[in-house]
């Protein structure tokens, strides 16, 4: 078997914005010579920053997904509607691919990551030397999909503002569409703070 | 040598080619990719994403008929509902991630590449490039047109809408983006940077 040589061993830092190998002069961070990033060896406070706020998503998670996120009002109804009941209207409507499409965006994507993270974390903190190529393939999924939960929140943005008719149909915003917001932003930072590479650390230790 | 960004191993390589994407043999990470792209056809994608963000902007995205009366919403005009409605930090993020990001996208790639272009490093080309780098997850023009064929469909069932010139500007501005993102991978954009004169 070859062995595997890393950049940590041999003194060699990557810019995480610019990607260039860069020969680290000190322990102490200094800045990228190509684009002037800060330069670390490993993101720093990495595990501490993206535990909280994975926290703080999952802990929003809950509202953003009880709580309404807008409100309908015509002459036929006077209506609260959450996420779930929102993809529970479009199947009964029978847009099915749109259902599915809202429901694996809205409340399966959110969750995916939540887990996702909790688990490369945990895998993180007992060292695990098992699974790290899967563990890594997950957490580029999390990264990528991340975005796409703004989905519902672009969609209340433009229902609310469409359906502005007095007398005929009006729709609110309600808190829910705040609290899944947070969601959103609060996952994709803290992925964006993850640093991939204590995945594999576990690997060269010896 | 080339470092891993994503699991640290250290890669040798003698030389590589001038459109080569390379690897990482352990977590296969993208390490490396320059695609030998001409500069003027980055600075074309630049200025077509340009135009179509004006056309995006500047006309409604759907129109929403009811009693014989049209309602029609814009860009930002889905933003301002939110915020007239008391939801100023939700409104903010919508205007960011569909608006804001695609145009500071748009402008400082034309800014920069013009520049490299007369072979000339633009000021501020570092700090454009990182800011680029940091704005890149939080552009959601994808995410925002997906969500306007949602909205019409759950519209649909009570009322007529349609969709607006806006609209197919804004897809295309989609397309454009990331057309222009992948023409100008970042090894490519730093070897035109290397080609240019402070």
């Amino acid at each position: 078997m070859t062995t595997l040589v890393t950049g940590r061993s041999l003194g060699l830092w990557v810019c995480t914005r610019c990607r260039a190998t860069v020969r680290s002069i000190g322990p102490e961070s200094s800045r990228c010579p190509r684009c002037r990033a800060p330069l670390h060896a490993r993101k720093p406070h990495s595990i501490g920053t993206t535990a909280a706020l994975a926290i703080t998503a999952a802990l929003l998670y809950i509202p953003a997904n009880l709580l309404p996120v807008m409100h309908t009002k015509t002459f036929f109804t006077d209506e609260d509607d959450t996420i779930m009941s929102g993809v529970i209207s479009l199947a009964h409507q029978g847009s099915w691919p749109i259902a599915v499409l809202v429901f694996f965006a809205s409340i399966v994507v959110p969750l995916l990551k939540l887990v996702g993270l909790g688990e490369i974390l945990y895998a993180v903190l007992r060292k695990s030397v098992r699974y790290t190529k899967q563990r890594s393939r997950l957490f580029r999924i999390v990264e990528f999909i991340g975005r796409w939960s703004m989905l519902d929140v672009f969609a209340v943005s433009i229902l609310v503002t469409l359906v502005q008719i007095q007398s005929l149909a009006t729709i609110q915003v309600r808190p829910g569409a705040l609290a899944f917001a947070a969601v959103v932003v609060l996952t994709m930072l803290a992925a964006q703070s993850f640093d991939e590479r204590l995945l594999w650390d576990t690997h060269s230790d010896g | 040598m080339i470092v891993c960004h994503a699991c640290d191993l250290a890669h040798r390589f003698d030389r590589i080619a001038a459109s080569a994407r390379v690897r990482c043999v352990r977590c296969r990470a993208e390490l490396y990719r320059t695609n030998a792209a001409n500069i003027d056809s980055a600075i074309a994608l630049a200025a077509t994403a340009l135009v179509l963000f004006v056309i995006a902007n500047a006309y409604p995205l759907i129109a929403l008929k009811v009693n014989g009366a049209t309602r029609v919403v814009t860009l930002t005009g889905a933003a301002l509902g939110l915020y007239d409605q008391g939801y100023a930090t939700v409104a903010v993020l919508v205007v960011f991630t569909a608006v804001l990001v695609p145009l500071v996208q748009i402008l400082s790639f034309l800014y920069m590449l013009v520049a490299l272009r007369a072979k000339r490093r633009a000021p501020g080309l570092k700090l454009l490039f990182r800011t680029l780098g940091a704005l890149r997850p939080w552009g959601m023009a994808e995410v925002f047109i997906l969500a306007s064929l949602v909205a019409m469909v759950k519209l649909s069932a009570d009322a007529e809408v349609a969709p607006r010139i806006a609209l197919a500007a804004y897809g295309l501005l989609m397309f454009t983006l990331t057309a222009l993102t992948s023409i100008a991978p970042v090894e490519q954009f730093w070897q035109w940077v290397g080609g240019a004169r402070e």
